[in-house]
């Protein structure tokens, strides 16, 4: 299987002697939906961004899609690993001043030179693909929470990423609206897309992730598929996070 | 006991009120001797422009008044609507042509320009020069280049330190002594660029004030689509920052065009300009108040225009209003 992502010792730090990433080495497959867990300040967001370079490390080898991204990456090479890896943001994200179908179509068109009427049509079709196809028109302050993250999500789409993050991206949602976005996801997922989630929602985890990773203090304390976790996770400190969510 | 002083004193002022807006409306109508005005409307209109040309300025002001208006009232049909933003930024470059002349219509100096015409003129021309040297300072002040930051600093610091009236000056009269004997610049040219200048300091700020309404998650959600920094600027920043700094741009355009009227000082025969000189003629001699109450109003009216097209301009701006 061919490896997607591939971390090794990775470390950032804010702060002297405050990791965010105290050597973290991981690898995602090809296709593999990877979840992310821990409690706040665990690292876990500081992580996925610095898969599409959001964050800068301070050492370590991080390999995305084939392309370095470490300490001493090119802004040239960063934004072509952006042009391949799509992301979904807790807070959406939305450009308040563009429709809904300019929000789409804006990296189609100015970033892969795509002519504007195709951009268009395949905004509407990832916009009907998330159900909310009727709403191409509007502009993002009309939308519900749980609308906006659907765009976002068709959003990151439209450049057809070969890998997905998405960080925290219920968070900020009403608990009504959660579901239609996860139902999204999980449709993702079952397309075959390669995902790295971070989230708190334990029955997504459980029923899409195909490994479960969990991180506590900037470090990886466990990864195990997502039956072994829930049922029985080897470190205490899962244990007692997972017993604190439940 | 209270109730009656109340009572009382609320009638005195009614009564004096009453009074003072009886005298004044009086004075307008009966009072008031509005030749001085009534004859010399031409005069307010196109300054000294040669009397054979003068419909190539009165047209100037003609075309921005209908322009106005149809902005404002216009129908709501789209292809109008659409062509609007084409025409007032043609509005620009077609007055300083109907003033200047040259390509088929015969030169006129620019000692000749006065009145509204030259008001609109310098208004219009210094505002234009201003907003985009205001951009670019603000964008200089948060750039992570020292020199650029501290270079845009030191410029607005500066600029908004010194008074209008010093940069006026030192546009008229010092900035002919530095260039070589020969050179000379226009005096109108000199003006727009010294207003130009200043303003650009405080329309920096403004601006400034735009960018930093906008969350950083902005410019983040750009570069993750593979946006670069600059496509990120102009096409998901700038838009929203400059729509936050409406209020206040519009702010900094009416006090231009009130500013305009310091040219009189130097010599320049806008609206005040002809006003003062219109005093010194012995025939209107004492006619102080007809004309300054007239003054007033024209510029009141200006301002009060720019103020409904700026209000204009934020509600077609605002994304779900302009939708629904």
């Amino acid at each position: 299987m061919t490896i997607a992502i591939r971390a090794t010792d990775l470390v950032k730090s804010y702060s002297p002697g405050l990791n965010a990433l105290d050597g973290v080495s991981l690898e995602v497959s090809a296709g593999e939906v990877l979840v992310v867990m821990g409690p706040s300040g665990s690292g876990k967001s500081t992580l996925i961004r610095t898969f599409n370079g959001l964050e800068t490390l301070d050492s370590g080898s991080l390999d995305v899609l084939g392309l370095r991204l470490d300490a001493a990456h090119e802004e040239r090479q960063v934004r072509a690993i952006r042009e391949r890896v799509g992301m979904v943001f807790q807070q959406f994200n939305l450009f308040p001043h563009l429709s809904i179908l300019d929000n789409i179509s804006l990296a189609p068109i100015k970033v892969q030179k795509r002519a504007k009427a195709a951009a268009e049509h395949l905004a509407i079709e990832l916009l009907d693909q998330m159900g909310i196809r009727e709403q191409a028109h509007k502009y993002p302050a009309q939308l519900s929470g749980g609308q906006q993250q659907r765009v976002a999500i068709a959003r990151a789409l439209a450049l057809d990423p070969e890998v997905m993050l998405f960080d925290e991206p219920t968070s900020a949602l009403d608990p009504e609206r959660v579901k239609e976005v996860l139902d999204a996801m999980r449709q993702l997922a079952k397309g075959g897309m390669t995902m790295v989630v971070v989230t708190h929602e334990l029955g997504f985890a459980r029923e899409v992730a195909d490994r479960v990773m969990f991180m506590d203090q900037g470090q990886v304390v466990e990864t195990s598929d997502p039956q072994t976790f829930f049922t029985n996770a080897r470190e205490e400190r899962s244990r007692r996070f997972l017993s604190q969510m439940m | 006991m209270n109730r009656w002083l109340d009572r009382w004193l609320t009638l005195m002022l009614l009564a004096l009120l009453g009074w003072a807006g009886w005298s004044c409306l009086h004075w307008l109508w009966r009072g008031a001797d509005w030749t001085v005005v009534v004859t010399n409307l031409p005069l307010y209109a196109v300054g000294s422009y040669p009397e054979a040309e003068r419909w190539r300025p009165l047209l100037c002001i003609v075309a921005v008044v209908v322009l106005i208006v149809i902005t404002l009232l216009g129908t709501r049909h789209g292809e109008w609507r659409r062509s609007l933003p084409l025409l007032w930024s043609a509005m620009a470059p077609l007055g300083i042509w109907l003033l200047a002349g040259g390509l088929g219509l015969s030169p006129v100096g620019t000692q000749s320009w006065g009145g509204f015409s030259l008001t609109l003129l310098l208004t219009a021309g210094s505002g234009l020069l201003a907003l985009p040297l205001g951009i670019v300072l603000a964008l200089g002040r948060r750039s992570d280049l020292p020199v650029l930051r501290g270079g845009s600093t030191a410029y607005i610091e500066l600029m908004r330190a010194i008074p209008l009236i010093a940069v006026l000056f030192f546009g008229q009269l010092l900035i002919p002594l530095f260039l070589p004997p020969g050179v000379e610049i226009n005096r109108v040219l000199r003006a727009v660029v010294a207003f130009a200048l200043f303003a650009a300091a405080y329309i920096a700020e403004d601006v400034r004030g735009g960018l930093q309404a906008i969350p950083p998650t902005q410019r983040e959600a750009a570069a993750v689509l593979g946006l670069s920094p600059r496509q990120s600027l102009q096409l998901v920043v700038l838009p929203q920052a400059l729509r936050v700094a409406l209020p206040s741009l519009t702010n900094q355009a009416v006090g231009l065009l009130q500013n305009t009227s310091l040219m009189a000082i130097l010599g320049l025969v806008e609206l005040l300009g002809i006003s003062r000189s219109l005093l010194a003629n012995p025939a209107f001699i004492g006619r102080y108040l007809e004309v300054y109450i007239w003054l007033a109003a024209v510029y009141w009216l200006a301002c009060t225009a720019m103020a409904l097209l700026a209000r204009h301009l934020e509600i077609q701006l605002d994304p779900v209003r302009s939708a629904r």
